[in-house]
């Protein structure tokens, strides 16, 4: 493998991608590592995109493709940064440490052969836990690269796998490698982690099957979903009346995230649109403090789903309680009303927020890379040169600065590739 | 012959299947065939299911799930109120 590139891009998630595939376009020599065994990030995961409606995977697989085999891009998944250190001479000294997946990617076909013969089954972090998987898995369909790999720590050590995979890619001899490189640049594209709603104890979330977090619902709302259609977690019963909470874990100080996630009423308007179509005869109400709907064609997508039918009800939610057939019972004050009340739902949707993802500032290790009050990367020049940070040679891009929505965060991905592309030519 | 590289024995050697592991190896094992044999007479929702095996509801969903997922279980219908899935053995 070749130690020194132009650039490397830490996260190969939609902004990864679009920085690394921008500047590999550029003629830059790009090393794009992602820590998940498949590359394209949360979006790969979504099942629409709002307010076009368009299919989130029919939109990204193309990219994710042509990351994966552009000439200028190497690609290492189950890879981690470790340590990057500052040279005097401007470039950067790269640490990098990746996980054995015991399987062969250049042999492997993903035909799934393994998986029939696995006797050993965990909770699916791809399906955010609605279903199991095999110890032996491919993440997901559409997974890039579509290669197995093994769960070691759920792993019986049977050895069936390497007996029936039929291209002998299955290597238990793997170890965690450390790869050194020299980069002279790097562009931090990390992401966001989702807000835990466990930490939320009064939705119930954890305690009562029927609340579901709005990622699992959008596992069910997907083509590849986990079920056969939409239906409770508890007892495989179709929902008729499903609840929303908003801002969950988001513009709320007691769980230590006081801004805005941007783009929960929309996701959540979203997925009522599509639960609409799905389930034509069940009720939906959106639960909301306040509805942002600041983008191009949000309004708009908005009163659309209000006009299909969904009810938005201005109030926080205090709490959620279970009945003993599984529903679940909401206290909440109706602002237009002044009152307190209660209304009872068969399933009920959690919009949780979106948190900072800081955890790459302990890999630089002489210089530091700051961050703001809300934990996410700091941008020194935000009006002038967002994609600056403090470290000269270290770029930002997409949700690991602030929530965005997709578009957002493909425009922040290419104002990191200009950037870099720039400072890259001033080295040059 | 077998002429394939048993590189499993060479994992023995520094691992170990944790008990947790095992366990839940054992418990999937009873419960698929549990599912799997009282699907052999007829289709059934899964509160029927769970009623036949005495398993918990969120439970058989969640196995049941994982059984379709896997080819080895279908949808036949749905019941007369439409709420409930029937689900049949995938022949």
């Amino acid at each position: 493998m070749n130690t020194q590139y132009d650039v490397l891009v830490v996260g190969a998630g939609i902004a990864g991608e679009e920085s690394a595939l921008k500047l590999a376009d550029m003629g830059f020599r790009v090393l794009l590592i992602e820590k998940e065994p498949s590359i394209g990030g949360k979006m790969i995961l979504l099942s629409k995109v709002f307010p076009t409606l368009d299919c989130a995977a029919c939109i990204t697989t193309p990219k994710v493709s042509e990351t994966a085999r552009h000439p200028n891009i190497t690609l290492l998944t189950l890879t981690e940064a470790d340590s990057i250190i500052k040279e005097n001479n401007g470039s950067f000294s790269v640490t990098l440490k990746k996980h054995p997946r015991y399987v062969i990617e250049k042999d492997c076909t993903g035909c799934q052969e393994c998986e029939t013969v696995c006797p050993s089954i965990v909770d699916d972090q791809f399906q955010f836990n609605l279903v199991a998987r095999k110890a032996v898995y491919i993440p997901f369909n559409i997974a890039n690269p579509r290669v197995a790999l093994i769960d070691i720590e759920n792993c019986m050590l049977c050895g069936s796998c390497e007996q029936k995979c039929p291209s002998n890619a299955i290597d238990f001899s793997q170890k965690e490698e450390i790869i050194q490189v020299k980069v002279n640049a790097v562009i931090v594209a990390t992401g966001f982690n989702l807000f835990d709603p466990t930490l939320i104890p009064r939705y119930g979330f954890g305690k009562y099957k029927n609340v579901i977090t709005s990622m699992q619902m959008e596992r069910e709302l997907a083509p590849t979903r986990p079920f056969n259609n939409i239906l409770r977690p508890s007892d495989g019963k179709t929902p008729d009346k499903i609840a929303y909470i908003f801002c969950t874990g988001s513009r709320d100080q007691t769980c230590g995230n006081a801004i805005c996630s941007q783009v929960c009423c929309m996701y959540s308007t979203k997925q009522a649109q599509l639960l609409m179509g799905a389930l034509p005869m069940a009720d939906i109400t959106m639960y909301y403090i306040n509805i942002r709907a600041f983008g191009k064609g949000f309004n708009e997508f908005y009163m659309q789903a209000k006009d299909m039918g969904a009810k938005y009800v201005k109030g926080k939610v205090a709490s959620v309680s279970e009945k003993e057939n599984g529903n679940l019972i909401l206290r909440y004050e109706d602002i237009a009303t002044g009152k307190v009340t209660e209304s009872e739902h068969d399933l009920v949707v959690l919009s949780v927020g979106l948190l900072a993802n800081p955890a790459i500032t302990s890999v630089f290790k002489d210089e530091t890379l700051e961050i703001d009050a809300s934990k996410y990367i700091k941008q020194p020049e935000l009006l002038q040169s967002p994609a600056l940070t403090s470290i000269k040679g270290v770029f930002v891009a997409g949700t690991a600065t602030a929530p965005m929505d997709i578009p957002d965060t493909i425009m922040s991905a290419g104002a990191a590739a200009a950037e870099t592309s720039g400072y890259l030519k001033q080295l040059s | 012959m077998n002429t394939k590289t048993r590189t499993i024995n060479i994992i023995k050697e520094t691992r170990k299947v944790s008990a947790h592991v095992t366990e839940e190896r054992k418990k999937y094992v009873k419960i698929r065939k549990t599912i799997l044999e009282t699907l052999k007479t007829e289709g059934k929702t899964i509160p029927q299911i769970a009623a036949d095996t005495n398993l918990p509801v969120a439970e058989t969903t969640y196995y049941l799930m994982t059984l379709q997922k896997f080819g080895e279980v279908t949808v036949e219908g749905i019941d007369d109120m439409d709420e409930y899935y029937i689900y049949k053995l995938k022949k």
